[in-house]
């Protein structure tokens, strides 16, 4: 049994200007202790699938479909529920350190009362195990800085804190979603590299949410494409890198800049992405592909099985796309 | 965080002092005086008596003798209209009462438009929250001269269950009216602040990490949303606070109840100097320390001020 089943995850927000639809239909299921990334760029849904996962939505937010965690259904499940699966089966570490801290509470009282709540244990336990785990993630100075507030931290020591709170009950399942993004660029690898060896310590699955494909080479097993709100394309990520099957990913993969090839403009995909208060009929990524025709506009793809474990949501045939 | 206490203290006297000046000069600008009066005064009167209060002096040495006599004696000076009392007196009288009935007034508007605010807040949209804000409105659109006559008529007239003014240390009876009038606006008012800013607060990025650690939701509040959510209304309630101890007029005077509100607006109205500069200087130095009070609770709150 996998430890997480998606299927046809859909959220809806209700603003003002109508309903805007920022996940589609998605499902993936994942086993225990994998790696899955969830790339795409800013607006493809990537956050909010995680959001949801949890119950995390903002109020106008709604979610349907189902999420089954080690068989059981928790997608809008009731509170009390969601609260014994939140940190202690499945944690989430966000994008910015800087304000997903509380910054009116010592780091010690923010990790222990994890602790305390889920597990019952006393006040200095607590304090005791936090500090452990800062240590376990590399945090010098453990026992002096737990007492600090966080601002009085640096940016990658503060998503150390969020990391080593995450892991404080030892969940199964690690969201991470763009853990990186608003850290500098050797922070960056070094959080990568702090991921990496906690992921073989703990051995829990991590869905890493990012839309930086390096990243994703290095660390993830499983790679889920997602483009305005839909799967593109699903499958392990050697050979959906190597060989991407969707127009979508092979921009992505055509704009990193290389090392090894000269090359004196930087490739993009032209366009924007689609306004999903008003979704396209067909293939979300109909205006921005080079290689749509009239089906494309008119029909949305289905997620068909390319070969085994791999599945891609296009109309033009693999040969095509070349 | 002393050395912060002993600069305010420091800067509150230069403060005071320019409110002195600026108000007695303003004052003195202000046509009439003490002794103008629907039958005029012959011109030896009128001059003998500016003469013993001082008022044939030029300015600038009025103000000098007013704050010579402040700081050597604590005297304030005679009351220009109460002619057997000084302001050290009208003070003494009326400022305790509008300090009873102005805290006890304070501690029900804070305690009830917070909790208001928040329960609105946690419950936004529900049925609840709109019972709260449609409370939080007709508090706030019900002036208090509108309501002190309805409560008398209701609870005096109708009813005969309170007594209809007057005022009596012993008989909190006494009380239950005026604290009613002066305090629905103010906790109208504590509840939308409380209700805009934790609706904020509950939105921040760091409550959103609160309810991924499968915290409950009172905790959520208790403990992670309340205290950012009071900043707001802290600084609000710093200058109210100084407003409702030092009384309100509506209040003295539909409710009789000879505390410093109707003193300083009747003082004003006949000229009466000396009283006017006594209750000035009382406000100021009250919102002044208070100011302080506020920002010693901020950084209480919050840890990244620190002094």
């Amino acid at each position: 049994m996998s430890l997480l089943e998606v299927e046809n995850l859909s959220v809806k927000f209700k603003t003002n200007d109508g309903i805007v639809s920022a996940v589609n239909d998605v499902s993936f299921s994942m086993d225990a202790g994998k790696t899955l990334a969830i790339v795409g760029e800013s607006g493809s849904g990537k956050s909010q699938t995680a959001f949801s996962i949890l119950g995390l939505l903002a109020p106008n937010g709604l979610s349907t479909g189902s999420v089954k965690f080690d068989g059981q259904e928790i997608l809008n499940a009731p509170l009390k529920e969601l609260n014994k699966v939140r940190a202690e089966e499945i944690a989430i570490v966000f994008q910015d350190p800087m304000t997903s801290l509380n910054p009116y509470m010592r780091v010690s009282e923010q990790m222990a009362e994890v602790l305390i709540h889920h597990q019952g244990i006393s006040k200095a336990e607590a304090f005791n195990q936090s500090v452990a785990m800062l240590d376990a993630v590399k945090i010098p100075d453990a026992k002096r800085r737990a007492r600090l507030y966080p601002h009085e931290f640096s940016g990658g020591m503060r998503q150390r804190v969020m990391i080593a709170m995450s892991l404080l009950c030892r969940p199964k399942l690690l969201i991470a979603d763009e853990p990186t993004t608003a850290l500098d660029v050797t922070v960056q690898a070094q959080i990568m590299d702090l991921f990496s060896d906690i992921q073989k310590e703990f051995g829990m699955g991590v869905i890493l949410i990012t839309h930086d494909l390096g990243v994703v080479a290095g660390f993830c097993e499983d790679v889920l494409v997602l483009y305005g709100g839909r799967v593109m394309e699903q499958g392990p990520v050697d050979p959906v890198f190597e060989n991407p099957s969707h127009p979508y990913t092979q921009g992505l993969l055509r704009a990193i800049p290389r090392i090894d090839q000269k090359s004196d403009v930087l490739d993009t995909i032209p366009g924007t992405p689609p306004n999903m208060l008003l979704p396209p009929k067909g293939c979300p990524f109909v205006a921005r592909c080079k290689h749509a025709d009239d089906i494309c506009g008119d029909q949305l793809p289905d997620l068909c099985e390319l070969t085994a474990g791999r599945l891609r949501a296009c109309h033009q045939p693999m040969e095509k796309l070349v | 965080m002393l050395n912060l206490i002993l600069k305010r203290l420091a800067l509150a006297v230069p403060t005071i002092l320019i409110l002195i000046v600026c108000s007695f000069l303003l004052m003195h600008a202000a046509p009439g005086g003490p002794f103008t009066a629907e039958r005029a005064l012959t011109p030896e009167i009128l001059a003998n008596l500016e003469a013993k209060y001082g008022l044939d002096q030029p300015i600038y040495k009025q103000i000098l003798i007013y704050i010579r006599n402040i700081v050597f004696d604590f005297d304030f000076g005679p009351s220009f209209i109460y002619k057997d009392r000084t302001v050290n007196e009208v003070l003494a009288q009326g400022f305790p009462i509008t300090l009873t009935y102005g805290s006890i007034a304070f501690f029900f508007a804070v305690t009830i438009g917070v909790s208001l605010g928040v329960t609105a807040a946690i419950y936004q949209n529900s049925l609840l929250d709109y019972f709260a804000v449609g409370i939080t409105i007709g508090a706030q659109v019900l002036p208090n001269f509108v309501m002190a006559p309805i409560l008398v008529l209701v609870f005096t007239l109708l009813l005969g269950w309170l007594p209809g003014g007057g005022w009596d240390y012993s008989d909190p009876s006494y009380l239950i009216m005026p604290v009613i009038a002066l305090a629905t606006s103010f906790m109208a008012s504590i509840a939308r602040i409380t209700r805009s800013s934790m609706l904020e607060v509950m939105n921040a990025n760091h409550i959103r990490t609160a309810r991924s650690k499968g915290l409950p939701t009172y905790h959520i509040v208790l403990r992670h949303a309340l205290k950012p959510a009071m900043l707001p209304v802290i600084s609000y309630l710093g200058p109210t606070f100084v407003t409702m101890i030092t009384g309100s007029v509506v209040v003295d005077m539909f409710f009789s109840t000879g505390g410093m509100g109707l003193f300083f607006v009747n003082a004003a109205l006949n000229r009466d100097y000396s009283v006017m500069m006594g209750i000035t200087i009382l406000v100021g130095i009250l919102t002044i320390f208070f100011n302080l009070v506020v920002d010693l609770l901020y950084a209480w709150i919050d840890p990244k001020i620190r002094f």
